[in-house]
């Protein structure tokens, strides 16, 4: 059988019909080759000239596809299949980027004036684009292609205007003068596309300089231009003095950093650095430091400035920058160790440098400077603090954050931002007696500053005193009129009386309250909340008609429909408003929830269930919650974003709502499985958001999220997950990294005896009971007993959840098969700690 | 980030009213419409140094990438803005370089 019959080719019989089918169905399918060969055979046996056209589409695809493959020279072979009648190829701009990328400027530039001069079948949109390209061409190539013995007028035009522009450029580039610049440059019509050359050249060539002038020039040559790279150029030539800084040139191409050195005459030295120190910078600091130490040209206070700013990626040149440029003062030395250290991320040597740092600093004198230095430091150190546990401050029991701001607060008193961060930190930390004491100090010192303001009312507010709260918040709203958090603030302060006031039944004194509250609330933005509360205690001093029209406001500025009349709901039950109200409230609500849920309407659920005031009221929420099961577990299969189902499920399981929270995190594993977080919530929920009832596969595949997350640099997640882990799923980062801290002042080996300790002394007869006790009550619930045994022990407190734990499973997996594998030391404390 | 001394071009002890001078003719000279990211690396140096505090972090915290930047602002304003010209290789290069991006966009 012959090949062409076998690979299914045509044979010389194969009807012309046939043929032209079978290459449409190929061209169609894009296997361009496929379609040429059987386009050509057709063509061979009826020249018919859709099919001629076809080819050429065929041979466009074909180039096309080459040219995706950088097979630049061979596309344009091919799009010469192409050329018609009046010398155009099918795609022409295809075609001159193929023979731009293959290096053939000249046949490109030769194609071009060919095709203006045979009366243009160049597309129209194309055509300015590429008469622009087609002026670069002919400048640049090193000869004007030769002009057909019949040449149109067109073309004539093209070559004459070709000439007249490198005629100019070669007179400025042999230094005409301005009159002989001038009389070439009028040759050049201001309507041709080779109008960027007369411009540039002006540009360059113009006296007195006009600065708008030359901007609005320079201007005109837009960005898709080709003669754009000249325009940026000339640009940093004729404004060098303000555009040439270090940003100015290290954008230049090296093509504009010539030009721009060869026109602004630098001196041979200055060229030759310019041009080498870029060189020596791609070789990396290394190699750029020993080249800038053997430029004796150079101003050295400069070169050394550069040198020191190199060190910290080579500290190992310290020597040799000491023998170049003299020792180093302690405070640089200090310095460049602690970059040094940062950048191998070593924290501690990182810490104990900065430290040094700040002493080295201090030896200079108690002057302003100094102070504001030492500031700098402790500012950095407590950024870094909060990033890397290894920054352990004063020592593992306290928040090296807090530390490193108060001492930067001591030394740089009148600094807002670090009196600002340290009173969040204190809060943070729930050092109410600090928190306060603070912002008593800062209201001394800045009394009309908007955010000590802020912080002062929200102080006393914590502190119940509301006469002074009120005070600080009509100072505040003299400086920020509409300063919308300080008006929120107390509002919900007044509404939280009016709710007292309505629970001890006092409507009358509620409604007052409410009264006052209005004082806070700007016309343009109502208040929700307040007109809800409004509407409830109107409900109950008799005004119905009013009281209802303000709930519905309310309800409606809640965001109407289920979010809306939850909030309601959700204000009724905390204002103890009973009876027929509530009853018509939970009506409302009902008749809400027939409509389909939505992401919005969820969100502001969570919201307002994340409110304190519904935090200290449990059972109510997790009771709404529990009333709106139905409703809520339709937008489980909503496409959550990770911030968004965290605030979900942080809320439904502070109520408890842990079915839903499940349904959630197996709605979100489904649409999503790689996504760790969706496992972790499920976890959560599964055991009831308890550590205790965790599996020890589930315990392994938390360690691992939690090592995963802060390799990713996902700091918020593994804290979660070793929060959880701890136990302590809703407690502070402060108190779990308490935790850590306390861990890690124990070192490798002390964990290795503690573990041996344990192992050793555990009772001969204790192996026995401990392996009854799982066999009574199963592995995990002996491993839990193990564990509240263990904390209650004289090494309980203290010790890190998941540590006990740990050491509660060794014992376990020895008492069962009497040789446990001990763990790791190194791989175990990493696995334990590392998170 | 690049040395915000140099890219704005002022000494290390120059204070505020200095700073802010230099930052608005250099923002008059490239509003952010006509070069937003030269603007930007303006803003971020103004930010870096716009009061004492920021000034003496900047010095003290930052391993100066472009540690060269100082140098070669040295060397470009030994130059005298002249009427110097440009070989032909290097104008020949400017427009390879436009014609090249052009038929590579």
């Amino acid at each position: 059988m012959k090949k062409s019959q076998r690979s299914g080719a045509p044979g010389p019989s194969t009807p012309v019909g046939v043929l032209a089918e079978r290459a449409a169905e190929a061209l169609r399918q894009q296997r361009f080759k496929e379609a040429t060969e059987l386009f050509k055979l057709a063509i061979r046996q009826d020249p018919r000239p859709e099919w001629t056209e076809s080819l050429a589409d065929a041979y466009s695809g074909r180039a096309r596809a080459m040219a995706a493959k950088k097979m630049f020279k061979e596309a344009a072979m091919v799009l010469e299949n192409t050329i018609a009648a009046d010398g155009t190829v099918r795609d022409p701009r295809l075609y001159l980027t193929c023979l731009i990328r293959d290096a053939q400027q000249p046949k490109a530039a030769a194609y071009l004036l060919r095709s203006f001069g045979s009366g243009g079948t160049l597309p129209a949109i194309e055509r300015t684009a590429l008469e622009d390209l087609a002026a670069a061409l002919l400048v640049a190539v090193p000869q004007l292609p030769e002009a057909p013995r019949a040449a149109s007028s067109e073309l004539s035009r093209w070559r004459e205007l070709a000439v007249a522009s490198r005629e100019a450029l070669s007179a400025w580039i042999s230094g005409a003068p301005v009159e002989e610049m001038d009389r070439q440059l009028n040759r050049i019509s201001l309507r041709s596309a080779f109008r960027p050359v007369r411009l540039l050249l002006k540009c360059l060539t113009g006296t007195p300089r006009d600065d708008d002038r030359t901007r609005h020039r320079l201007e005109t040559i837009q960005p898709g231009s080709a003669f754009y790279p000249f325009r940026q150029a000339v640009e940093a030539a004729v404004f060098g003095e303000r555009v040439l800084d270090a940003f100015g040139w290290e954008q230049l191409t090296p093509a504009q950093q010539a030009f721009v050195a060869e026109t602004r005459g630098l001196p041979t030295t200055a060229s030759q650095f310019l041009a080498r120190s870029s060189e020596a910078a791609q070789g990396g600091p290394a190699v750029l430091f020993n080249y800038l130490t053997k430029q004796p040209d150079l101003p050295q206070a400069e070169v050394r400035s550069a040198c020191l700013n190199l060190l910290p990626q080579i500290p190992d040149r310290l020597a040799q920058f000491e023998k170049s440029f003299g020792p180093l003062s302690d405070l640089e030395r200090h310095r460049v160790k602690a970059l040094a250290a940062e950048a191998r991320n070593d924290w501690e040597a990182a810490e104990q440098s900065w430290l040094a740092a700040a002493e080295a600093i201090a030896g200079g004198g108690a002057d302003r400077q100094v102070t504001l230095s030492q500031g700098v430091i402790y500012r950095h150190l407590a950024r870094l603090a909060e990033m890397h546990p290894e920054i352990e401050g004063e020592g593992f029991l306290g928040d090296p954050v807090s530390f490193y701001l108060e001492r930067c607060y001591a030394v740089d008193p009148e600094h807002i931002p670090t009196l600002l961060d340290l009173i969040g930190r204190y809060r943070k930390e729930s050092r109410l007696k600090d928190w306060h004491r603070l912002v008593d100090e800062a209201i001394q010192r800045f009394p009309d500053d908007s955010h000590v303001l802020l912080q002062a009312t929200e102080s006393a507010v914590a502190r119940k005193a509301y006469k002074r709260a009120a005070g600080f918040a009509r100072r505040l709203l003299k400086i920020d009129a509409i300063n919308p958090g300080v008006r929120r603030q107390m509002i919900e302060l007044q509404v939280a009386h009016a709710r007292k006031q309505m629970r001890s039944k006092r409507p009358d004194l509620a409604a007052k309250e409410l009264s006052a509250a209005a004082e806070w609330e700007r016309s343009d933005a109502p208040s929700a909340l307040l007109r809800i509360a409004r509407g409830l205690v109107g409900l109950q001093t008799g005004a119905k008609e009013q009281a209802e029209a303000w709930l519905r406001e309310g309800v409606e500025l809640a965001g109407g429909g289920v979010a809306g009349w939850f909030q309601a709901v959700l204000e009724a039950e905390l204002m103890n408003a009973t009876g027929g109200n509530a009853g018509w409230l939970r009506q409302e609500l009902a008749r809400a929830r027939e409509t389909s849920p939505t992401k919005q309407a969820v969100i502001t659920i969570v919201a307002a269930a994340g409110r304190p005031e519904a935090g200290e009221n449990k059972r109510v929420v997790a009771g709404l919650l529990l009333g709106m099961r139905p409703w809520l577990l339709q937008a489980a299969a909503f496409d959550w974003p990770d911030a968004e189902f965290q605030a979900l499920a942080e809320t439904l399981a502070r109520f408890d709502a842990f079915d839903l929270l499940q349904e959630y995190a197996r709605a979100a594993r489904q649409r999503d499985p790689a996504n760790p977080a969706w496992r972790f919530h499920d976890i959560v929920a599964r055991t009831k958001g308890n550590a205790d009832r965790l599996s020890m596969a589930e315990t392994d595949d938390l360690f691992e999220m939690a090592e995963a997350a802060a390799r990713r640099e996902d700091f918020q997640a593994a804290k979660r997950i070793e929060r959880f882990l701890d136990g302590n799923g809703s407690g502070s980062a402060g108190k779990s990294r308490a935790d850590v801290a306390l861990a890690d002042t124990i070192d490798d080996d002390e964990l290795a005896a503690l573990f041996m300790a344990m192992m050793d002394e555990m009772p001969r007869g204790a192996a026995d009971s401990l392996r009854g006790l799982v066999q009574e009550l199963g592995r995990e619930a002996a491993l839990a007993q193990m564990v509240e045994r263990f904390r209650a022990s004289p090494v309980g407190p203290g010790m890190p959840e998941s540590l006990l734990r740990q050491l509660c499973a060794v014992m376990v997996a020895k008492a069962l098969d009497g040789s446990p594998s001990r763990p790791g030391r190194k791989t175990r404390r990493s696995q334990l700690f590392d998170a | 980030m690049r040395d915000p001394f140099t890219v704005l071009g002022v000494a290390e002890d120059a204070d505020d009213a200095e700073i802010r001078r230099r930052y608005l003719a250099l923002v008059r000279d490239f509003p952010p419409d006509r070069d937003p990211d030269r603007f930007r690396e303006y803003r971020a140096a103004y930010d870096a140094l716009s009061d004492e505090r920021k000034r003496l972090e900047t010095r003290l915290l930052h391993t100066n990438v472009a540690a060269l930047s100082r140098l070669r602002a040295a060397a470009l304003h030994a130059a005298s803005p002249g009427s110097a010209r440009a070989t032909k290789r290097t104008v020949t290069a400017l427009l390879t370089d436009g014609i090249m991006r052009t038929a590579t966009d």
